[in-house]
């Protein structure tokens, strides 16, 4: 089955090097991955964390948004958004899990100019997993520093030996647990947005307990606390729009992430309805109202991932940091459509399989769970609801909501 | 409005049972299950935590004697008027606090409902198998042993195959029934039942019911064989398996009532089945809307609760009110059911009713999956966290959609009793 020939995507004039890697990355994941999917799911924390370690390393993942200067693949520009893309769906073609901590990784230089101290774990021989806190839901009785209606909950104050960080009872997208460095948007002094590079190992963070979760389980998650964590000035980004900038990669790279998933989703329903037969005789395949299910399932993959591939050429020509309020109302409003778009692919999919497709065994659950968990991460709070506000403020120049 | 219990179901509908019934029966589910189900997910297999907490409801409250007549140690419900009611409630409120648990004890009920409901009754098979239910304060299970592997939930699209895809069968030896086959994905399988209800064939391939027969097979007999259950999405406490009957022998009297009969008391369990099935997924409803109501309550979006947002008040509000209409519904499908014996009701065999119930639960199971996905949304980043319950709902209430031939098998069944269709 030739994915790329059943689902288009919009003409990109993507270089060689980009559609090498990609190549190796699906090479990869399908020998690796997809290739030996029980062993996988019966063996998952072990082989996950050696799967992961693969592709950052030996295909070399982990530098892909790293500047050509510093050893990495240079692909931290616009023009490389589609690239990037590409590769995030392959990645979760096979895991959501590891996709959603490459995408997090990626954003990050996608929204910052890293110096060379910042970029150096993802340079070394070690994972390294950023973990981004984005604004959210708030606390009754408590005022928050809003960014377009969500809470910022952390605050960063500047100091004469650089910055202080504090911040109570946030939620990770992801990885919170595991994490080497915690991108969190927040506050300064002046009530400005910014977004502060913490390490991992810096004194005052307070993680919670390893959350169990609906999907994503490679990706450990938990509460995290600063309290008053000690950074370098220079991990504090000021430059205007920067929060809006890393939440509508999230929104681009997630995404892609989402529609490997479904596209994987897509395979096995076609083995799976190949073989199986309704009414005592004819294939599934073949009956009028599963053949409508089947098509569903297809028309919601091939739209998102022509509305992607477009997001991808929005943001790129947008001049990436320079546009960041066209970027940021576009890349929420596809982000979100496409989430729900490869949620109802995957909903029609089970329909179909019944329960093979709720066994773990076939694998479909594990994309449904992961893509579903992505969905309302993405979302933040309040469902589709405060992305119909920045929506709404974009388009109709609302001020007051 | 100040409790889930507000949610709107007819009020002329509900059984005198229902008050204290509900009180006693949820006292116990939140003592003994909604203070441990967020660990059931790790308990899959082994059922360490879950297993007593069967036995709590089954064994010591009783539940799982409560169809068998009074004279047999029972309770007698089977042969209320308020049977479909009642079992409405009882399944509600066990799918408020795990739906996984509500399948497994419904289930139990299943297979014997083929002897148990009037005008069906077997009087000595109810003698043979009820000290098995009612001499213990120990969980038994029983299953219903449907599904086959080459046609999924065919066996339940009666209405048009009649049996014809069936492939386990019955063979009649002497005055023994010898049966051949395999089953997959019965709930209470995996190594739980130790009573199974299995449909199979007397000719193969045949279309007249009269060679459809209901053969109850205890599962510690010789030659039949229990896979291990499998690993789900979620329902951790339903465990589904293979199940394979190799030339198993049962009494002749094991079969439940003979050809034709054993067809259309068989029949019987689809919409029971789907009556049933609607009132898990309101009762997980409820429990969503009590969590939702905490979240949206105490998180804020622009400063202010979530709940106080037009934008957020709009969806929460669509929220609840699908839980509203979806209850009225299911309390509709119930009564139509305990309708089945009066001079105005149908029998629950009849096409219209097994139509009407098909398109209720089709309607219910589609508000459900999204009503929960929607939720989760709302609860944003924290709406895939277990602490929150709602995932695990939302996890467990999709193989409802699916099951019994699912989404299509119920589009089908309304189609030819609204449109009299004739070869779907």
């Amino acid at each position: 089955m030739n994915l790329d020939e059943l689902f288009l995507a919009p003409g990109r004039p993507g270089g060689d090097d980009e559609g090498n890697v990609v190549a190796l990355v699906r090479q990869f994941t399908e020998k690796e991955i997809l290739g030996k999917r029980l062993d996988y799911l019966n063996d998952y924390p072990r082989l996950f964390q050696d799967r992961l370690q693969k592709l950052a390393h030996d295909i070399g993942l982990q530098r892909l948004a790293m500047t050509e200067e510093d050893g990495g693949f240079g692909w931290c520009l616009p023009e490389h958004a589609g690239g990037v893309l590409e590769v995030l769906t392959e990645v979760g073609r096979a895991d959501a899990s590891a996709g959603v901590l490459f995408s997090m990784n990626y954003a990050l230089p996608f929204s910052a100019t890293l110096d060379r101290d910042q970029a150096a774990p993802f340079l070394s021989d070690r994972l390294a997993l950023t973990s981004v806190i984005l604004p959210g839901p708030g606390f009754a009785g408590e005022i928050s520093p809003l960014f377009h209606g969500r809470s910022v909950l952390a605050r960063v104050r500047r100091t004469d030996a650089g910055a202080v960080l504090n911040g109570r009872t946030m939620r990770p997208l992801a990885g919170g647990f595991m994490a080497d460095q915690y991108a969190a948007v927040c506050t300064d002094d002046d009530g400005r947005t910014c977004l502060a590079l913490v390490p991992g190992s810096a004194k005052g963070i307070v993680k919670g307990p390893a959350l169990l979760t609906t999907g994503l389980n490679a990706c450990t998650n938990c509460d995290i606390t600063f309290e008053n964590v000690q950074i370098h000035a220079g991990n504090v980004f000021s430059t205007p729009g920067i929060a809006e900038a890393l939440s509508s990669w999230l929104s681009l790279f997630l995404g892609g992430v989402s529609l490997g998933a479904g596209l994987n989703l897509f395979e096995i329903l076609s083995t799976w309805c190949e073989t199986r037969v309704i009414k005592g005789s004819g294939l599934l395949k073949e009956n009028p109202l599963c053949a409508a299910v089947l098509a569903d399932v297809a028309e919601e993959l091939a739209v998102t991932k022509l509305l992607l591939g477009n997001l991808a050429d929005i943001l790129s020509s947008a001049g990436g940091r320079q546009d960041t309020a066209r970027m940021f109302a576009y890349a929420g409003m596809i982000g979100a459509r496409v989430q729900q778009s490869v949620m109802k692919a995957i909903n029609r999919g089970l329909e179909l399989m019944g329960s093979a497709g709720y066994a773990k065994e076939w694998h479909a659950e594990k994309h449904w769970r992961d893509v579903k968990t992505i969905q309302s991460l993405l979302c933040g709070m309040g469902a589709e609801a405060p992305t119909k506000m920045d929506t709404a403020r974009f388009f109709f120049a609302c001020s007051q909501i | 409005m100040e409790l889930f219990d507000d949610f709107s179901r007819p009020l002329e509908y509900i059984s005198p049972l229902d008050k204290h019934f509900r009180h006693v029966l949820r006292k116990t589910l939140e003592r003994e299950v909604i203070s441990v189900r967020r660990r059931f997910d790790e308990d899959w297999k082994d059922h360490h935590l879950i297993e007593p907490a069967f036995d709590r409801l089954m064994g010591e409250l009783g539940l799982q004697k409560a169809l068998f007549p009074q004279e047999y140690g029972g309770w007698g419900l089977a042969r209320s008027d308020y049977f479909f009611r009642i079992g409405y409630m009882l399944c509600e409120e066990m799918g408020r606090a795990d739906t996984g648990m509500a399948v497994a004890l419904a289930v139990t009920f299943w297979p014997l409902l083929v002897i148990l409901l009037e005008p069906y009754e077997n009087e000595r098979l109810i003698r043979e198998f009820a000290p098995m239910f009612c001499n213990t304060r120990k969980a038994v299970f029983a299953a219903n042993a449907m599904t086959e592997p080459q046609g999924g939930s065919d066996i339940e699209n009666m209405g048009l195959l009649k049996g014809r895809t069936i492939q386990t069968t019955a063979r009649l030896d002497g005055d023994e029934w010898v049966i051949n086959g395999h089953k997959l994905w019965p709930t209470n399988s995996g190594g739980v039942s130790k009573l199974f209800g299995v449909p199979c064939t007397t000719k193969p391939g045949s279309t007249d019911t009269l060679d459809f027969a209901f053969i109850y097979v205890p599962a510690h007999l010789k030659g039949v064989t229990q896979g291990n259950p499998y690993e789900k999405a979620g329902m951790a406490a339903d465990k589904n398996g293979d199940i394979w009957f190799d030339e198993v022998r049962v009494p002749s009297w094991y079969r439940a009532h003979g050809p034709g009969r054993d067809a259309e008391a068989f029949y019987q369990l689809i919409s029971i089945g789907q009556v049933m099935s609607v009132a898990f997924m309101t009762g997980a409803m409820l429990n969503l809307y009590e969590r939702l109501f905490e979240f949206v309550s105490t998180r804020t979006y622009g400063n202010r609760p979530l709940k106080e947002n037009d934008a957020v008040a709009g969806i929460i509000g669509r929220i609840a009110g699908d839980i509203d209409i979806c209850r009225i519904l299911g309390h509709e499908a119930a009564m139509i059911g305990d309708r089945r014996n009066k001079p105005f009701g149908r029998s629950i065999i009849s096409e219209d009713v097994v139509g009407k119930i098909r398109n209720i639960k089709d309607f219910v199971s589609d508000r459900t999956v999204e009503v929960f996905g929607k939720a989760m949304d709302v609860l944003g980043h924290y709406g895939a966290d277990r602490d929150w319950d709602i995932e695990k709902h939302w996890r467990d209430v999709k193989i409802i959609q699916l099951w019994m031939g699912g989404k299509q098998l119920c589009q089908m069944e309304a189609a030819r009793y609204y449109f009299n269709c004739e070869t779907l």
